[in-house]
């Protein structure tokens, strides 16, 4: 009986919907069918796990939109949400009816083959996503862990242009990532520059003039180069909240620089922040990969749990309208193809961040954590 | 009836009633319910093919050197460091307050008990606002960078800070422990030396250490327990340096999907644990040969501080204020404040009571407005009282067993087995409990994820404290009242109701609260337990904490803060019933 703990679950007050709300009262996506619509409200809530806190903002829109509907909101990073939801199954204890996470790896192993996690794409929607993205689950946006750095400080762009600028003096104590061991998009990033090895020795002997040596008990330059990270004193913390604060508040002369989503740039002007990416860094900024919707296998309101996902995929505007609009930002890549790219962010064609394999990046997901683990 | 008679017998010290038998199996029964079959099954656990494995892997393995010695050491240093200043803080104060003249003393008495109803958490979030460093950049540094106050590294992060802020909460049960030991030193022992020339050094050595030794024994390896078992002081003040315990280890690994590998580190924590807990009772044992001297002396004549009166008053009065008054204000201040460690910043009271807004912490409401905060209060609160009552009846069950035995190989294994939570970390009763009660047993369901799952883990960790205040209410009656009651022709429920409840309630009510106050400001046991549907203050304060909303986390902690020591205070009368010698 494996267990989990799960994040902090808050809701926010829904008696007060922000005013901007209201500008973008366009007509709720007119496809939606009224059956599903009545039927949700029959069952009158939606609990929503989401590894993102936006999920708070997909509340206000979603209740503006099903006043009749009470959109329960838990922010659960992906790692926990897989073993919350295992844990729940196992138990049969009805709970969430909606996931919306990214861990790709282990969810397809974990979460959909036993079948506890279940597609679900919306009518409509089919023919504008790619089919990649809807099997096995449906991908509702790309999403990122990159590097960033602080675009105030740097106005003439990036302060590195290769990742194994990282591992030197300049840096020492001021790469700022969360902690690999306990949260997998950042673990997937690390395998993925394992598995990138090829590319990261290239570009080690593009930074160094030689080629790379590897130490005893290193496998390859993917491998090398966590290491002299870890020695190199990165700075482990516990959200990705702590790494834009750090790396992106404005105000600062020689700002860390660090992983994070690219999309929290978003938050710039909210926030006090400068985050900017740094794409042209050699041999890629860091990885993206999909972020899901599905409904549990279990779910106790199934047709809320469908409208949601419906509401979610946006509606016939140009930017997909209120339900996207905490996704229509530079740095999320949404799915649906009939969507004018964001005017402010690189486009996808252009953005060097490595696609992750999930196949690939399960098999060494493990091993990769246990290097860590060995090397702090 | 016979239940009935039972309590009652057992409450009244020494009347076989009979149902001993009965009594004493029930007793064995709880305690293997809420003890040993979900510690047996974290072992069982390991032996599979995945348990073994992860065996090799934390003990020999590459991960090993990281997931498990250097964690233990780093454990075992706070441990020592912390046992060893507990006692010696809280034996100076002890000492203060109960054999001294020094001024304020009542107020400086209740103030020092006050930190072991603070969260652990609480005195480490407010070691952040004060003291963090640039490390995790500008706006994350606290007041002192603010200031202009540089902080050195080792300050800010790591093994120190952690140390310093379990020592801020725990120093209290050394205080509690040893000054109750103290009382029990004859003043007129120490007057009769004083006047006869003895100087205070020699007092101390001669009289008063022999006497509290086993005390001081006693509050260090308690002390060193509880420091060993702390997850929450190096989750937050060690992470950034990579600064981990084999508590934090533990968390991280079942928290990762490596269950057994935390499985393995939880049973080190335990067997470490037990180990110095055996020691000191050994120990102990060889000081209590010189504790004939402790004699029920009157109560006259303080030793005379002299010119050192108030030099050493405002010394005491700053300390136990530093852990008390100051960790709340800072909380309190960061929790108004738009950037949580920056005195310079703006005021608000967005935190508390502020609608909505979308530019703001992903537009989450003031806690005060927050129906999910309100929700997790109510659950706290409710499963604090489920579990305060649940608990006495536990203890109730297993005390009045042990007194019934009055004595012998049972009662001693009784006791033994009791006490025996107090050296299993939180963080371990709460993951055996969810092994154990988490998937259904026979046709029970599974209790994951109810209210039900969180009181049995609470029952469980406090039943030390339950079986003690049981105790304690026996010896407090005198059966000759209630045989001169029975003389009297006094019915059973009579001599309950009129003799037996009034005179044992005041320390069953100080037990009940003293479980109350754990639960409600635990987060070791409830962190692994916690689901979305059933909150709890303390992991939403810590969650708000790790997804770097602080000043949400403040305000939470404040609330649980006032929760726990209002509760404290309003059950013993400002602290006076929990240390009676704060009345003379």
């Amino acid at each position: 009986m494996i267990t989990k703990p799960l994040r902090l679950a808050s809701g926010r007050a829904w008696s007060l919907a922000p005013l901007c709300a209201l500008l973008f009262a366009a007509p709720a996506a007119a496809e939606t069918p009224a059956d599903l619509v009545a039927a949700a409200e029959a069952e009158g809530q939606v609990v929503v796990y989401s590894f993102t806190s936006r999920v708070f903002r997909v509340e206000t829109a979603f209740e503006e939109a099903y006043p009749g509907i009470d959109l329960v909101p838990f922010d659960i990073s992906s790692t926990e949400q897989i073993a919350r939801i295992q844990a729940e199954l196992g138990a049969g204890i009805q709970s969430a009816d909606v996931a919306y996470l990214a861990d790709a790896p282990v969810v397809f192993e974990a979460l959909v083959e036993p079948g506890h996690l279940l597609p679900f794409v919306p009518p409509g929607f089919a023919e504008r996503i790619p089919d990649a993205f809807e099997t096995p689950l449906l991908a509702h946006r790309l999403s990122t862990k990159v590097l960033m750095y602080n675009e105030e400080a740097h106005p003439d762009g990036p302060p590195v242009d290769n990742l194994w600028q990282l591992t030197t003096e300049d840096w020492t104590g001021r790469v700022i990532m969360v902690d690999p061991s306990t949260r997998g998009d950042y673990l997937d990033l690390l395998t993925e520059i394992v598995l990138q090895s090829d590319a990261m020795a290239a570009a080690y002997e593009a930074q160094f003039g030689a080629p790379i040596t590897l130490d005893a008990d290193i496998a390859n330059a993917g491998e090398q180069f966590i290491k002299d990270l870890l020695d190199n004193d990165v700075v482990f913390v516990a959200s990705t909240d702590d790494v834009n604060v750090a790396v992106g508040a404005v105000g600062q002369e020689n700002p860390p620089i660090g992983f994070t989503s690219y999309s929290d740039r978003r938050d710039n002007a909210e926030e006090g922040w400068a985050l900017q990416v740094a794409n042209a860094v050699a041999p890629a900024p860091g990885i993206i990969y999909p972020a899901f919707l599905g409904v549990l296998s279990n779910a106790p309101h199934p047709n809320a749990a469908e409208l949601l996902i419906t509401f979610l995929m946006g509606d016939e505007s140009d930017t997909g309208g209120p339900a996207l609009a905490p996704f229509y930002v530079p740095g999320d890549y949404l799915t649906r193809t009939d969507l004018a790219p964001h005017p402010d962010a690189i486009p996808l064609d252009d953005f060097n961040a490595w696609r992750i394999a999930p196949q690939a990046t399960a098999a060494l997901r493990q091993d990769v954590a246990d290097l860590v683990l060995s090397l702090q | 009836m016979r239940l009935f008679n039972a309590v009652r017998g057992g409450l009244s010290a020494g009347h076989p009633v009979s149902g001993t038998a009965a009594l004493t199996g029930g007793a064995f029964v709880v305690i293997a319910l809420l003890v040993l079959v979900p510690l047996a099954n974290i072992a069982v656990e390991l032996i599979s093919d995945a348990g073994l494995e992860a065996v090799w892997d934390v003990f020999a393995g590459r991960i090993a050197e990281n997931m498990l010695w250097r964690p233990l050491a780093n454990t075992f240093a706070i441990g020592f460091a912390v046992a060893l200043a507990c006692v010696a803080l809280g034996g100076v104060l002890a000492w203060l307050v109960t054999m001294t003249d020094l001024p304020l003393r009542r107020w400086i008495g209740v103030l020092a008990a006050l930190p072991f109803m603070i969260p652990t958490f609480a005195v480490a979030l407010a070691w952040t606002v004060v003291f963090a460093d640039d490390r995790l950049g500008v706006d994350a540094a606290g007041m002192l960078v603010h200031l202009g106050v540089p902080v050195p590294a080792w300050l800010a992060w790591g093994g120190v800070p952690v140390a310093l802020a379990l020592i801020a909460h725990l120093y209290a049960i050394a205080y509690l422990m040893i000054a109750s030991a103290l009382v029990t030193v004859g003043r007129d022992l120490t007057a009769a030396a004083e006047i006869a020339g003895a100087s205070r050094t020699r007092i101390l050595r001669a009289i008063v250490f022999p006497v509290v030794t086993p005390s001081l024994i006693a509050a260090g390896a308690l002390c060193f327990a509880e420091a060993v078992s702390s997850f929450s002081a190096p989750a937050i003040l060690g992470l950034p340096v990579r600064f981990h315990t084999l508590a934090t280890r533990a968390y991280g690994a079942i928290e990762t999907g490596s269950p057994e590998r935390g499985y393995v580190l939880i049973t080190v924590m335990v067997v470490t644990a037990a180990l110095f807990l055996a020691l000191a009772a050994v120990l102990q044992r060889r000081g209590q040969s010189f504790a004939t001297i402790g004699a029920q002396g009157g109560r006259r004549g303080r030793m005379a501080l002299g010119r050192w009166r108030w030099p050493l008053a405002v010394a005491a009065l700053s300390t136990v204020a530093a852990t008390t008054i100051l960790p709340t204000l800072v909380l309190l201040l960061s929790s108004v404040s738009t950037a949580s460690g920056n005195p310079f910043a703006t005021l608000t009271t967005h935190y508390w009571i502020g609608a909505a807004d979308p530019a703001v912490a992903q537009g989450q409401a003031g806690i005060l407005n927050n129906p999910q905060l309100v929700r997790a209060t109510l659950v706290t609160l409710g499963v604090g009282l489920a579990t305060g009552i649940a608990a006495l009846a536990a203890a109730l069950v297993v005390g009045l067993a042990i007194g019934r035995l009055r004595g012998g190989f049972l009662a001693g294994t009784l006791q033994q087995l009791a006490f025996l939570p107090l050296l299993i970390p939180g963080l371990a009763i709460g993951a055996a409990c969810i092994g154990f009660y988490g998937a259904p047993i026979g046709p029970l369901p599974s209790l994951y994820g109810t209210p039900a799952i969180l009181v049995i883990a609470g029952v469980a960790a406090t039943l030390p404290f339950a079986v003690q205040s049981v105790v304690a209410a026996r010896a407090q009656i005198a059966p000759t009242l209630e045989d001169s009651a029975r003389v009297t022709g006094a019915s059973p429920p009579r001599i309950l109701a009129a003799i037996t409840l009034p005179l044992a309630l005041p320390k069953l009510i100080a037990g009940f609260v003293l479980v109350f106050v754990k639960m409600v400001r635990d987060l070791d046991l409830v962190i692994l337990l916690y689901t979305p549907q059933l909150p709890l203050l303390t992991v939403i304060a810590f969650r708000y904490a790790s997804d770097g909303f602080a000043q949400f986390a403040h305000a939470v902690t404040v609330v649980i803060l006032l929760v726990s020591v209002l509760a404290h205070l309003a059950a013993t009368g400002l602290g006076r019933a929990a240390q009676p010698w704060l009345r003379d």
